[in-house]
C-alpha cells in the first residue's frame, strides 16, 4: 500500500506493532473521527532481541519507519504507536535417544551393501583366506578376505582353492570388490562385501551368507524357521534367534555366524524421568516410554504448572537452559532478580521419532533406526516489560506509544479483517518456537494459549531422520518442495509431473534429489530417495502442527469441543508453509471448521493481523485520555 | 570403503589400438578417456601410482557397480575438459572419467558444457588408488542415474611447493604428445603379470 | 625393494630427511618457458615509433601485434622518450638502478619509456645484492610497511575481528580476508573492517571475492580496497579467463571512480603453470603484466609470483627472478606489493631467505599477505610466514635494524584489543539486526588462537544474516552510526575517517596507506629519497625503540629482569 493520493491522510495517524518471537510488524493507518479506518502501509523486519524484552525497541522502531518510509510520512505525523502486550515466550528442544541395538559375539552382518556378489545361500565354516590352501576337501567353507586383499588374488585364492577341491560355498570381503571377485570366480557363490571389521569375524564358526537377486530380498535368513533350518536349531534356538532374523529383513544380502551366545538385542536406554507438577498433581513419567506416554501424563496434569527433568539428561539440560535464559531476559539492572525458581515451564510437547544410529558391536557399520523422543518445551512469565519499549520508542520516536492490547486478542481483531471471516473466530498463530491460539467469542471473550513446538522442531526433526547433520538443508527440506533432477535439461517433481528447463541444471544437482529454492534446485545430501525424504518432511509437520492445532484448538474451544468452533484463521510465518495449512484444514475437516489461511486486511495474508487488530481496537475506542 | 593394497604387485599395462573410437549404444557404458601420454610416454601418475593401477582401479569400481568401462585415448588435446567433454559424447550413457598422465582427473557428462564438469579432482598429488576406485565408481553410479556422493577431494597447503612445478612440467610434456588432427582411438589395455598366484 | 637398494650413509639418510627435500625441483625447459629469466627464447629490445605511434615493439611490427602488445605499446610506453631510452645500453640503465648518485626520478625518466624486452635485458644484469639495491632506491613510498591476510577456516567473523585488531596492533598497513563460504562474506567484511579499526585508526581492509561481488563492498564503503584483480601475461590465458586488458581496465576505473585504492595481481609462472607460456621466459611474461598494469592507470601492483611460486621456486634462479619482478613493479613507479604469501616451502631457512630480498631493502608492503591468523585457518590456502612466526621476524627486524611493518606487542595490549573489537562487533551485530555474538563468544575471542578455540555459530542464521546486509544495501556509514550508537565512539571516528578518504581521493595516489593520525602517506607526500649511505628511510628514533622490544629481553640494569 501506498500513501493515498490527494494529499495528507485525513483523521488521526496511529501505528500499531506486533512483536512477535522473530518478526515484528507495523501497521500503519488513519482513523477519521468517526472511527473510520483508512490503512495506508505495513512493514516487517526481525525482532530484535526476545521478545517481550526492551531489546525490541530497535526492531520496533525500525519497522514503524518502514512503514512511515512506505506511506512518505515522517514521524512526526504520527499521533499514537500502539505495541502489542507481549510477554516473552522462550522456547527449546531437545532429543533423548531411547534405544539402542547392540550385536554380541560379530553374530550378524546386515548392513546391505550396495553391490553384493552372485546369488543365493551359503553355509559353512569360516576360514580365514590364507588357510585356505589347506583345507580339507569337501567340507563346506566360507572365505573371510582381509582388508587390502586386490580382487584378482582373492579371487585367484578362491579358484585354486577350489580346483584343489575345497568345498568354498561363499565369502565375506572388507573391501568393495564382491561383484568383481564373483565375476572372475570359476564356480559362482554369494558373496557380501564392504565388512569393515572382517578381522572380528569369528573363525572356525558355522556360517551362514545369502545374497538375493537384484531387486529381490533374502528368504532364509530373515526368517527364524529358515535360521532354524540352516543351524539346526532347536524351539528355545530358534525363540533366541528370532532378533537377528527381524534385523535382516528387507535386506538383499547378510551374513550370519553361530556363535555360543551370540545376539542382536534391542536395548531400551534409560535417560531418566519428566516431573510434571500441574492441576494439584506432580506426575513422574519416563521419558523412554516415548512420546504417546509423556503427553498422556501431560493431558493429567492440565493446566501445568511446571516441569523438571533429570539433572545429566539432554531433557533436564534443555528444561533448565529454558528456565535460565528466561531469568536472564527478565533481569534488569537495578532491579532484584527474578528467581529462577520461579520461572515455570507451562507446556512440554513430546514427539516420538528416530536417529539412524551405528550399532553396537557391528562389523560393517550397520545403522540402526533406534527410538528417541523429541521434546519442546515452553516457558513464559506474566511480568511484561513492554511498557519500557513503549517508552523508549515514545522517547526515540518522538511520539505517543502506549500498550495497546493483549496480543492474543488483537491477533483475533486482525484476523477478523479477513474477507469471509465471522464471530465466533479462533486463530492459531503457527510460528517458530511456539503454536498459538486465541478464540473471540460471539459476545466479544477472547482466551488464548501458547503451547510449546512449532517450526523449529519440526526441522529439527527432519534434521535427525534423515541423518543430515546441516540445520540450513534440514529448513530447506522443510520450507520448499522436492524433485528429482533426472537430467541437466528436465526434473521431476515430488507430484510426479515433469518441468522441462530451457538452461542447463547445474552439475552439482545432476542425479539427485533436491530441495526447490528460490535461488533455484539445492541437492539434500542423503542417499534416500526423494518419496522419502517428502514422507519424513510431511509426517514431521504432522507430528508437530497438526497435533499442536487440535491441542491448542481443545484448549480454547468451549467445552475442549473443536465442533464448537466455526471459522479458524491460521496466521504466522508457518501459515506461508506450501503444506501446513492444507495438513491443518485437513485434520479439522471432520470438525466442520473452516479453516484456511488469513489474509488480513484483504491483502497481507497471513501477516499483520496483531498490528492490525491494534489498530482496529483503538478505532473502536472514540476518546481516550493519555494513560500517565 | 576399502584399501586396494597400498603394495600393488609391479602390475603392468599396454594399450592395443582397436580402431577410431565411436559413440557407444550401450546405456550401460562409462567411456574412459585417456589422454596423449597416458599409459605410453608417460607410465605412472606425478606421486608414482602406475597408470596400470589407476587403470585397473578405475575399471574395477565401473564394474563393481555392474556397468561396463570402455577406454578411449585422444590424441589431439591434453586439456582435461577436452577430453573428459569428447568421451562423454561417445558414451553410451553420456558418462565419462577423463584422465591425464599426471592423475588429475574429471567425472563429465554429453549435456554439459565443456567447461563444466559433475566431478574435479584437480589435486593430481593427493590422488591415490582407493580414490581412483571411488572415481571408476561414482562414474558408474551417474550412469545408472543414481545419486552417489562426491568423492570426498581433499587439500594440502604444502602440495604447491612440492608439486606445483613438476605438475607444469608433466602438462607441457603431456602438450608435447599431441598428434594434432588425429581423432580419439579405441584402447583395449592389456594388464601384464605381477598377480600374484 | 629396499633390500635391492644401495646401503645409504648414515648422513644421507639425515639429509633425505630434512624438510627442505619435501620441496619440489625441476630442470629448466626454455623452449615451453619453464624457465626464471635466461632464456634465448625471449625476443631482443627494439622499438620504432612513427607519428606518435609504436609501430615496432621488439621485433614485432605492428600488424602482428597480439593484445597485450597493443595495449603495452598504446598505454604503457611514453611514445616520446621510447627510442632514446630503449636506445640506452642496458649496462647503464642497470648502473643507473644501483647507483645512488641517480636519482628514482632520473630512473623513471628513463624507465617510461622502456619495453618489456629491453627491462628484462636490464633486469638479467643484475645479481639478487644489486637487485635489492635498486629496490631500495625504486621502492615508491619512502616508509616500508606490510599485509597481513585475516581469515577463519569456519569464516568466523569475531575470529576475523579478534585477529583484525590483533593485526593492526602489530603494525599491518592492510588486512586482507577471504572466505570458504563465499556467501559469508558480508559478515566477515564487516568484521574485517571493525576490528581493523580497534586495533589501529587508519588500517585499510579488503575482501578478495569474485570481482562483481568484490566492487559492491568496495562501493558500500565495507572494504576500503581491493586488489585480487589477476592479470596475465599472454594473450591465450587472458582470452582462457574471459578477460581482456581493455576490461581490467574498465574495471579498476570503477574502483577508481569511488575514490577506492586497488591494485592489479600478478606473478611470475602462472602462464607456464596453465602451459600457455608461447614459449617465453617467466620473468619476461612478468613484465608484460607490469607494463599492462601501468598502461591501465592503476597506483600498484601485487607480484613476487604469488600463488604460482612454486614454479619459479623450483627452476634455477628462480627466486632472483622474483625479486627481480618486484623491482621491476617499483622501477615503473607502481606501488609494489611484493609477494612473501603463499605457502612456499618446507624448510624454514628457505621460507625465511626467499623473504630477504624485500624485507631487507624495504618494499611497499613486504608481503602482500602475512598471514596474521595460524596458516590452518588462512584461507588463502597458506603463508610463507604466520602467527607461529611473529616472533621470529620480529626478532629479524631488530638483529639486522630493518623495519618488516610489524613490532613486538605486549600481551595486555593485545588482549585489550581482542576484546574491545569482539565487543564492538557484537554491538554491531546488535544493532544492524544481525544474528547476536555471546559474551562467551567475545571471551574466546580475547583469548583464542585458532578457530577451533571459538564457539561455533549457527551458520544457517549468520549466512541468511549475510544476505539481508546487502538486501537491505547496509553501508559503511551503518557501521559508523552502529559503533557510535553503542558508544565506541573512536571507532566509530577511525572508519568514518578511513571513509572520508574516497571523497578526498588522496588513496588514489601510488602506494597510499593511512597512519594513525589518518595522514595519507604515498609516494606524493612520502617519496623514496633515498641517494645512498645516511640518507632515505632509516630505522630510528622512536620506530627503532619499538623495534628493540622482544618477548624476552634482558635488562641491563638489573640483568634479573626482562624489559618488555
Amino acid at each position: 500500500m501506498g500513501a493515498r493520493e490527494g494529499g495528507p491522510p485525513q483523521g488521526r495517524l496511529v501505528v500499531g506493532v506486533d512483536i512477535g518471537n522473530s518478526t515484528t510488524e507495523a501497521c500503519l493507518a488513519a482513523v477519521a473521527p468517526d472511527g473510520s479506518i483508512s490503512y495506508l502501509a505495513t512493514d516487517l523486519t526481525r525482532t530484535t532481541g526476545v521478545k517481550g524484552t526492551p531489546d525490541n525497541t530497535a526492531g520496533a522502531l525500525a519497522a514503524i519507519r518502514g512503514a512511515l518510509a512506505r506511506a512518505g510520512l515522517g514521524a512526526a505525523d504520527v499521533d499514537a504507536v500502539l505495541l502489542n502486550e507481549a510477554t516473552p515466550v522462550i522456547s527449546g528442544l531437545a532429543m533423548e535417544t531411547i534405544t539402542e541395538t547392540i550385536i554380541t559375539e560379530s553374530t550378524m552382518i546386515g548392513h546391505n551393501p550396495a553391490t553384493p556378489g552372485g546369488e543365493g545361500l551359503g553355509v559353512g565354516t569360516t576360514v580365514a583366506m590364507a588357510e585356505l590352501p589347506g583345507q580339507p576337501p569337501g567340507t563346506p567353507v566360507v572365505c573371510v578376505v582381509p582388508a587390502g586383499a586386490d580382487f584378482d588374488d582373492v579371487a585367484a585364492a578362491v579358484n585354486a582353492a577350489v580346483a584343489a577341491g575345497v568345498d568354498v560355498v561363499a565369502a565375506v570381503l572388507a573391501g568393495d570388490d564382491a561383484v568383481l571377485v564373483t565375476n572372475r570366480l570359476h564356480r559362482p557363490i554369494p558373496v557380501v562385501d564392504e565388512v569393515a571389521a572382517v578381522e572380528r569375524v569369528p573363525l572356525g564358526m558355522l556360517a551362514a551368507v545369502e545374497v538375493a537377486p537384484p531387486g529381490r530380498t533374502i528368504r532364509t535368513l530373515s526368517n527364524s524357521y529358515g535360521l532354524a533350518t540352516v543351524f539346526g536349531l532347536d524351539p528355545a534356538q530358534t525363540r533366541q534367534v528370532s532378533p537377528v532374523a527381524r534385523a535382516l529383513t528387507g535386506n538383499r544380502s547378510a551374513v550370519v555366524v553361530r556363535t555360543p551366545s551370540g545376539d542382536v538385542t534391542d536395548r531400551r536406554i534409560p535417560v531418566g524421568e519428566l516431573v510434571l507438577r500441574g492441576a494439584g498433581k506432580t506426575l513422574r513419567v519416563d521419558v523412554d516410554a516415548g512420546a504417546e506416554a509423556i503427553m498422556d501424563t501431560v493431558a493429567r496434569v492440565q493446566p501445568l504448572d511446571d516441569a523438571d527433568g533429570e539433572p545429566g539428561t539432554h531433557v533436564g539440560g534443555m528444561l533448565a537452559q529454558v528456565r535460565d535464559t528466561m531469568a536472564d531476559v527478565m533481569d534488569v539492572a537495578g532491579q532484584p532478580a527474578v528467581p529462577v525458581a520461579e520461572i515455570a515451564i507451562r507446556d512440554v510437547l513430546a514427539v516420538d521419532t528416530f536417529v539412524p544410529a551405528e550399532v553396537r558391536g557391528g562389523l560393517a557399520g550397520e545403522v540402526a533406526l533406534e527410538n528417541a523422543v523429541a521434546l519442546a518445551a515452553m516457558v513464559r512469565t506474566s511480568r511484561s516489560r513492554m511498557q519500557l519499549v513503549a517508552d523508549r520508542v515514545s522517547e526515540q520516536l518522538g511520539a505517543a506509544a502506549r500498550i495497546g492490547g493483549v496480543e492474543g486478542e488483537m491477533a483475533v481483531g486482525g484476523a477478523l479483517t479477513t474477507p469471509g471471516v465471522d464471530r465466533p473466530v479462533a486463530v492459531l498463530d503457527l510460528g517458530g518456537g511456539s503454536t498459538d491460539a486465541a478464540l473471540l467469542t460471539r459476545d466479544g471473550e477472547c482466551t488464548a494459549v501458547h503451547v510449546a513446538g512449532a517450526g523449529e522442531l519440526v526441522t529439527k526433526l527432519v534434521d535427525s531422520e534423515l541423518a543430515l547433520d546441516d540445520r540450513e538443508v534440514a529448513e530447506e527440506v522443510k520450507r520448499f518442495p522436492l524433485a528429482k533432477v533426472e537430467s541437466f535439461f528436465h526434473l521431476r517433481h515430488e507430484d510426479g509431473t515433469v518441468q522441462f528447463v530451457d538452461q542447463p541444471l547445474p552439475p552439482h544437482v545432476f542425479a539427485r534429489v533436491v530441495v526447490l529454492t528460490p535461488e533455484g534446485p539445492a541437492p539434500v545430501p542423503t542417499r534416500h530417495g526423494l518419496d522419502h525424504v517428502r514422507r519424513v518432511r510431511r509426517e514431521a509437520k504432522r507430528r508437530v502442527f497438526v497435533v499442536n492445532a487440535l491441542r491448542a484448538l481443545r484448549q480454547v474451544a468451549p467445552g475442549g469441543n473443536l465442533r464448537a468452533l466455526d471459522f479458524v484463521v491460521l496466521l504466522g510465518g508457518s501459515a506461508l508453509d506450501f503444506e501446513i495449512p492444507d495438513l491443518v484444514a485437513d485434520a479439522l475437516a471432520p470438525y466442520g471448521v473452516v479453516c484456511g489461511t488469513g489474509n488480513v486486511l484483504g491483502t497481507e495474508g497471513p501477516r499483520t493481523a496483531v498490528a492490525a487488530g491494534l489498530v482496529r481496537a483503538h478505532a473502536a475506542r472514540p476518546v481516550e485520555c493519555p494513560t500517565g | 570403503m576399502s584399501t586396494p593394497t597400498a603394495t600393488a604387485p609391479d602390475r603392468t599395462v599396454s594399450l592395443r589400438e582397436v580402431g577410431p573410437a565411436r559413440r557407444g549404444t550401450r546405456p550401460d557404458e562409462v567411456v574412459i578417456a585417456l589422454s596423449p601420454a597416458f599409459a605410453g610416454h608417460f607410465t605412472k601418475t606425478i606421486v608414482d601410482v602406475p597408470h596400470a593401477e589407476v587403470l585397473r582401479q578405475l575399471m574395477a569400481g565401473i564394474e563393481e557397480q555392474g556397468v561396463t568401462a570402455r577406454l578411449v585415448r585422444v590424441l589431439e588435446t591434453a586439456d582435461l575438459a577436452a577430453i573428459a567433454h569428447t568421451a562423454a559424447r561417445m558414451s553410451g550413457s553420456g558418462i565419462s572419467v577423463g584422465i591425464l598422465s599426471r592423475g588429475t582427473t574429471m567425472i563429465h557428462q554429453k549435456d554439459l558444457p565443456r567447461l563444466s564438469n559433475l566431478e574435479l579432482f584437480p589435486q593430481s598429488p593427493l590422488l591415490d588408488a582407493p580414490v581412483f576406485r571411488m572415481i571408476g565408481s561414482n562414474a558408474a553410479q551417474y550412469a545408472k542415474g543414481e545419486h552417489p556422493q562426491p568423492v570426498p577431494t581433499r587439500n594440502d597447503q604444502m602440495a604447491r611447493p612440492r608439486w606445483q612445478a613438476k605438475a607444469a612440467l608433466l602438462h607441457l610434456k603431456e602438450f608435447d604428445c599431441i598428434e594434432p588432427g588425429r581423432g580419439p582411438v579405441e584402447v583395449e589395455a592389456v594388464f601384464g603379470p605381477g598377480t600374484a598366484g | 625393494m629396499t633390500s635391492t637398494r644401495p646401503r645409504q650413509s648414515l648422513r644421507t639418510e639425515i639429509l633425505e630427511s630434512r624438510p627442505v627435500n619435501l620441496d619440489g625441483f625441476v630442470e629448466e625447459w626454455p623452449e615451453k618457458g619453464l624457465v626464471a629469466m635466461e632464456s634465448d627464447f625471449d625476443p631482443a629490445p627494439s622499438i620504432r615509433v612513427q607519428d606518435g605511434r609504436v609501430v615496432e615493439l621488439d621485433g614485432t611490427e605492428r600488424a602482428d601485434f597480439d593484445f597485450m602488445d597493443t595495449f603495452i605499446a598504446d598505454h604503457a610506453i611514453d611514445v616520446a622518450s621510447a627510442e632514446a631510452s630503449v636506445a640506452i645500453p642496458s649496462a647503464e640503465i642497470a648502473r643507473m638502478l644501483i647507483d645512488p648518485g641517480v636519482s628514482r626520478g632520473d630512473v623513471l625518466a628513463v624507465s617510461r619509456g622502456l619495453t618489456p624486452a629491453k627491462i628484462l635485458d636490464v633486469v638479467k644484469l643484475m645479481n639478487v645484492v644489486e637487485i635489492m639495491q635498486g629496490m631500495q632506491k625504486m621502492r615508491a613510498r619512502r616508509t616500508p610497511a606490510n599485509q597481513g591476510h585475516s581469515t577463519s577456516a569456519r569464516d568466523n567473523p569475531i575470529q576475523v575481528a579478534a585477529d583484525a585488531a590483533e593485526g593492526a596492533l602489530r603494525g599491518f598497513a592492510e588486512l586482507e580476508t577471504t572466505l570458504g563460504v563465499v556467501r559469508y562474506a558480508p559478515l566477515v567484511a564487516i568484521a574485517l573492517q571493525v576490528g581493523g579499526q580497534v586495533g589501529r585508526g587508519g588500517v585499510l581492509t579488503q575482501c578478495a571475492l569474485e570481482e562483481a561481488t568484490e566492487l559492491e563492498l568496495g562501493m558500500r564503503g565495507i572494504t576500503a580496497y581491493a586488489e585480487t584483480i589477476s592479470i596475465y601475461g599472454t594473450e591465450s590465458v587472458f582470452i582462457d579467463g574471459d578477460d581482456t586488458p581493455w576490461s581490467k581496465s574498465f574495471l579498476a576505473a570503477a574502483y577508481a571512480s569511488r575514490g577506492i585504492k586497488m591494485r592489479f595481481t600478478s606473478g611470475t609462472g602462472s602462464e607456464v603453470q596453465m602451459g600457455n607460456a608461447e614459449g617465453k621466459s617467466m620473468l619476461y611474461l612478468e613484465i608484460r603484466c607490469i607494463l599492462m598494469a601501468k598502461g591501465a592507470g592503476v597506483q600498484g601492483l601485487q607480484n613476487g609470483s604469488i600463488s604460482c611460486i612454486g614454479v619459479p621456486g623450483a627452476v634455477p634462479g628462480g627466486l632472483r627472478a622474483v625479486a627481480a619482478e618486484n623491482l621491476v613493479a617499483s622501477m615503473v613507479d607502481l606501488e609494489c606489493a611484493s609477494g612473501n604469501d603463499q605457502s612456499f616451502s618446507h624448510s624454514a631457512m628457505r621460507r625465511t631467505a626467499r623473504a630477504m630480498p624485500q624485507m631487507l631493502p624495504g618494499t611497499d608492503f613486504v608481503c602482500s599477505g602475512y598471514s596474521s591468523v595460524p596458516n590452518a585457518d588462512n584461507m588463502f590456502a597458506g603463508s610463507n610466514f604466520d602467527t607461529d612466526d611473529f616472533d621470529d621476524w620480529n626478532t629479524i627486524q631488530r638483529d639486522f635494524q630493518v623495519d618488516g611493518g610489524l613490532r613486538h606487542v605486549r600481551e595486555d595490549e593485545i588482549l585489550a584489543a581482542r576484546n574491545k573489537a569482539a565487543r564492538a562487533l557484537q554491538a554491531v551485530f546488535a544493532h544492524l539486526d544481525l544474528p547476536s555474538i555471546t559474551d562467551d563468544e567475545v571471551e574466546a575471542a580475547t583469548y583464542a588462537n585458532s578457530s577451533n578455540d571459538y564457539p561455533l555459530r549457527d551458520v544457517l542464521a549468520d549466512l541468511k544474516a549475510a544476505q539481508s546486509v546487502m538486501d537491505r544495501e547496509v553501508t559503511g556509514l551503518d557501521l559508523v552510526k552502529a559503533l557510535e550508537s553503542a558508544g565506541f565512539h573512536d571507532v566509530a571516528e577511525n572508519l568514518l575517517t578511513v571513509l572520508r578518504q574516497r571523497v578526498s581521493g588522496d588513496l588514489l595516489q601510488t602506494s597510499a596507506v593511512l597512519t594513525a593520525d589518518f595522514t595519507p602517506l604515498s609516494a606524493i607526500n612520502d617519496p623514496n629519497d633515498y641517494a645512498g649511505p645516511g640518507t632515505g628511510y632509516r630505522l630510528s628514533g622512536e620506530r627503532w625503540e619499538q623495534l628493540k622490544k622482544l618477548r624476552h629481553v634482558t635488562s641491563a640494569s638489573n640483568p634479573e629482569t626482562e624489559v618488555g
